[in-house]
């Protein structure tokens, strides 16, 4: 197909619906119309070419008895008048001409004549009109009714233009008639194109309903055709989809609610625990090395499983969706210096940024969210540790970076997951595999986020965002 | 150094926080049930009671309102952490302070330590149109009628009306009333100023004496 | 469906619309103008054309029998008649049942099966032979001229008579 063809090929199904319906009522109309016209034609020639022919041979008729035979051209100039202009008459080596006619005269027509013995017409064209040749042998009967020819020829030549006048104005009416149907046809098409078209339109939305989530969608089937049947298809789809989808909205509460339990439970055994090592700690001092070295790893082990179930509630009450911001005003570069020398840190990381930054947050997400990346930058970077507080009017950004290997490509992706660990060999970090994943959450419901990207000197970066006002949630708490 | 009353149902937790408490120098006597932990409060004389929220029978809220309304006996409840609800509620129900379970014996120990310091006098009265606080003798008088006061709402209000007209952060009066180092509980003040105003004020709707600074604290009135 | 089969049914959807373009252009092209035409047959041709005209006599055996006359060109039947009125002539050994008469006037009508030809005589002045004279000449003219053989002849005579209704037929012609 060339490539203009191509360009106009319409592309909707509507107008591709609308163009060939016309198409085939026009084709139809047309040729209806043609053939009406063409029969009419015909009829309207043939007519003609009858009268003429039948006026000419009357003519010869009526002037052939008072005819002298064998004729002089005297004779034949008698006969060629009373047959009329455009006339040619012959007789053996004689002839009797008039007009420009005769010489459109076939050798065809002549052989004709003379080999039937009968009128003989012919239809040529010349000077772009049409012309009708008639020959006319003149024959001699006997009394008893024998014929033989005279030798006597009339060949009249006679116009036809008037016919050809007629036939165009019959094609002429029938490509109106033709073009008449366009309109109709044009609006029967658009109502034919709309009756398959809503029930494709209204599937469409459907299917663009469940593609955005509303697993209810469903489109009602019309009718018992194809299209209902595909209704009743995406219908089914659908049902399925939902389905399934309800089953693994169960299964993921299920495995929530699980981890929710487990660690509710863990923590009154951790409780007990947790009570205990400190007795055994307190009596340390008086223990063999050996002893004194299992209490304290039973004491660092037993706070880092109590690290690791707290962490794991707050997880649980993020995925709850139970989590409450406690929102109020201070300074974030204050907030950042006494998370860091609450946790012993000052002296390990550097923090740069002007004092008067004022965010409205929640504090002490805000802490867990700087104490988990410092921390974590502390666990696995190198010194030095830098964090850096700015602001623009909308948000206040704290970088925390560090300076050693940087994030391999494949662990960036993947650093904010839960219990993800980018090395075997740090499994035995004491973090709880969780930090990265709450700080995460805690940015998000502030309205903010993290990212992680290796900073220009080749350590990790990471990137909190907080907007300075989250919305105000929820005011802040006053006295009365 | 002091007698303190345990509630806890679960045994082992019980007895592991009744060793380490032990350890710290303190007197703990110990309770399974709300029922028994106020039956025991009556028959002998405790200075603190650490009180577990999840109890069966009465609730350790429950609980917590009953001591309040005999007394001035202080209460550290030990909720589950960021249990908001817990939190709320034990502290609408006149608990002075609370740790996060499982709690380490040491931060417990100083968070008792510091509730028990609240009732340390010092000296002078203070007078303030109808209201007078007798900072030795501890006590407090409105139209010249006693107040009783418990020991942490006694020491927010010496705290601020030591200074009166000057603003208290909420974050200062937890470090100087509850001896909270770092990101105390704000709710804490917020619960324990209610009460107080409940005691001390005519209209506690229009305070006269703890009023709100908005977005900053509490000062002293009237000045 | 295969992206084979997949091709095939595009190229089959096009397949109407390019038929109906084509079909569309041949009809209008085609149209219902005059186009030349070879030689085609129109009809008998007419006649009429004769060196003289056929007359019709009674010769010595009784019989009737024709004799031309250069006349040049056929004539109408009432030339034909007026002509036989007037007699064979002296030189020709034919003798005429038809008495003379001193005007040779005569009328011919035609209807589609019928001719009628009035003569100046009473139908006491020719005998049945002389009006077979008549007929025959009357039918022969006729028939030169592309007229029917089986033309029946009426000859309407002076003076009332039923011999002028008869239908009569030449014995000679048809």
């Amino acid at each position: 197909m060339s490539p203009v063809l191509g360009r106009l090929r319409p592309r909707g199904l509507r107008p591709r619906l609308v163009v060939a319906f016309v198409l085939v009522t026009v084709l139809g109309a047309a040729a209806a119309a043609w053939a009406g016209a063409g029969s009419a034609a015909t009829a309207l020639v043939d007519g003609a070419q009858e009268r003429i022919t039948g006026e000419v041979a009357d003519r010869v008729g009526a002037a052939a008895p008072e005819l002298a035979y064998p004729p002089d051209q005297d004779a034949l100039d008698r006969l060629r008048r009373d047959v009329g202009p455009n006339t040619l008459v012959t007789y053996e080596d004689m002839r009797s001409a008039d007009g420009t006619g005769p010489r459109l005269v076939t050798d065809a027509l002549r052989g004709a004549v003379r080999e039937r013995d009968r009128i003989t017409v012919q239809r040529v064209a010349a000077d772009g009109r049409p012309w009708l040749l008639v020959g006319v042998p003149l024959m001699i009967t006997a009394p008893d009714g024998g014929r033989t020819p005279s030798g006597i020829e009339v060949y009249a030549v006679r116009d036809l233009s008037g016919v050809q006048d007629q036939v165009d104005a019959l094609t002429r009416a029938a490509a109106g008639a033709s073009a008449l149907a366009l309109v109709p046809a044009v609006l029967l098409a658009l109502l034919a194109a709309r009756g398959v078209l809503r029930p494709v339109r209204d599937l469409r939305d459907t299917a663009r309903r469940l593609a955005s989530g509303d697993l209810g969608a469903r489109t009602a089937p019309q009718g018992a055709d194809e299209l209902a049947e595909l209704t009743a298809t995406v219908n089914e789809m659908a049902e399925s989809v939902q389905t399934s989808m309800a089953g693994m909205e169960r299964m993921r509460a299920d495995a929530r609610r699980f981890a929710s339990d487990v660690s509710h439970e863990l923590r009154t055994p951790l409780s007990t625990l947790t009570a205990v090592v400190e007795v055994l700690a307190t009596a340390s001092d008086r223990m063999e090395p050996d002893d004194r070295e299992s209490v304290g790893l039973a004491v660092t082990e037993t706070r880092r499983l109590v690290r690791l179930v707290e962490d794991l509630m707050e997880v649980s009450r993020f995925d709850a969706g139970s989590v409450r911001l406690r929102v109020e005003e201070f300074d974030a570069v204050g907030a950042v210096r006494d998370c860091l020398r609450a946790r012993g840190w000052l002296d390990r990381v550097e923090l740069e940024g002007v004092e008067g930054i004022t965010l409205r947050a929640d504090r002490r997400r805000l802490d867990v969210v700087v104490a988990n990346l410092v921390g974590n930058a502390l666990r696995h970077g190198e010194p030095p540790v830098r964090v850096r507080v700015t602001a623009t009017p909308d948000e206040v950004r704290i970088e925390v970076t560090d300076d050693g290997p940087g994030l391999p490509e494949e662990v960036r992706p993947h650093v904010f997951d839960r219990f993800y660990k980018a090395d075997t060999a740090r499994a035995r970090t004491p973090g709880s595999g969780l930090g990265l994943a709450i700080a995460a959450e805690n940015a998000r419901l502030h309205g903010g986020g993290i990212t992680a990207e290796n900073a220009g000197g080749g350590g990790a970066r990471f990137v909190l965002r907080l907007p300075r006002d989250p919305g105000g949630q929820e005011k802040q708490e006053e006295g009365s | 150094m002091a007698a303190i009353l345990l509630i806890e149902d679960d045994p082992l937790v019980r007895r592991g926080l009744q060793l380490a408490l032990s350890r710290h120098g303190h007197g703990v006597g110990a309770a399974d049930t709300g029922e028994r932990g106020l039956r025991e409060l009556e028959s002998a004389a405790y200075e603190l009671v650490v009180l577990d929220l999840m109890l069966p029978g009465i609730s350790g809220l429950e609980v917590c309102r009953r001591i309040r309304a005999s007394g001035g006996v202080p209460v550290i409840m030990l909720t589950a952490r960021g249990d908001d609800f817990d939190i709320v509620s034990g502290l609408e129900a006149g608990a002075d302070d609370y740790v996060v379970k499982p709690a380490r014996p040491t931060v417990l120990d100083a968070r008792i330590r510091a509730v028990l310091r609240r009732s340390t006098p010092s000296d002078g009265l203070r007078v303030h149109r109808d209201l007078s606080i007798d900072t030795s003798a501890l006590t407090v008088t409105l139209h010249g009628e006693p107040v009783a006061l418990t020991p942490t709402e006694l020491r927010l209000l010496l705290t601020l009306s030591r200074a009166p007209g000057r603003v208290f952060s909420r974050q200062q009066l937890l470090e100087e009333v509850w001896e909270h180092d770092y990101l105390g509980d704000s709710r804490l003040v917020d619960n324990c100023v209610q009460r107080l105003r409940a005691k001390i004020e005519a209209r506690p709707s229009a305070p006269e004496y703890v009023q709100t600074v908005r977005g900053f604290g509490y000062r002293f009135g009237p000045v | 469906m295969r992206p084979a089969q997949a091709v095939r049914a595009r190229s089959a959807a096009r397949v109407p619309l390019g038929l109906c373009a084509l079909v569309a252009a041949a009809l209008l092209s085609s149209g219902c103008g005059l186009h030349p035409t070879g030689p085609t047959d129109g009809g008998r041709a007419p006649t009429g054309v004769a060196p003289g005209m056929t007359l019709y006599f009674v010769d010595g055996d009784g019989e009737l029998k024709a004799q031309q006359r250069e006349s040049g060109r056929l004539g109408s039947v009432s030339d034909a008649v007026s002509l036989l009125l007037t007699g064979p002539g002296p030189t020709s050994g034919l003798r005429t049942e038809i008495a003379p008469v001193p005007t040779t006037r005569v009328a011919v009508t035609t209807a589609p099966d019928v001719l009628t030809v009035v003569v100046p005589l009473s139908v006491d002045e020719v005998t049945p032979q002389g009006i077979d004279q008549i007929v025959c000449t009357a039918l022969g003219a006729h028939v030169q001229q592309g007229g029917s053989t089986g033309t029946k002849v009426q000859v309407r005579f002076t003076l009332g008579t039923a011999e002028s209704e008869e239908h009569r037929t030449c014995p000679l012609i048809g």
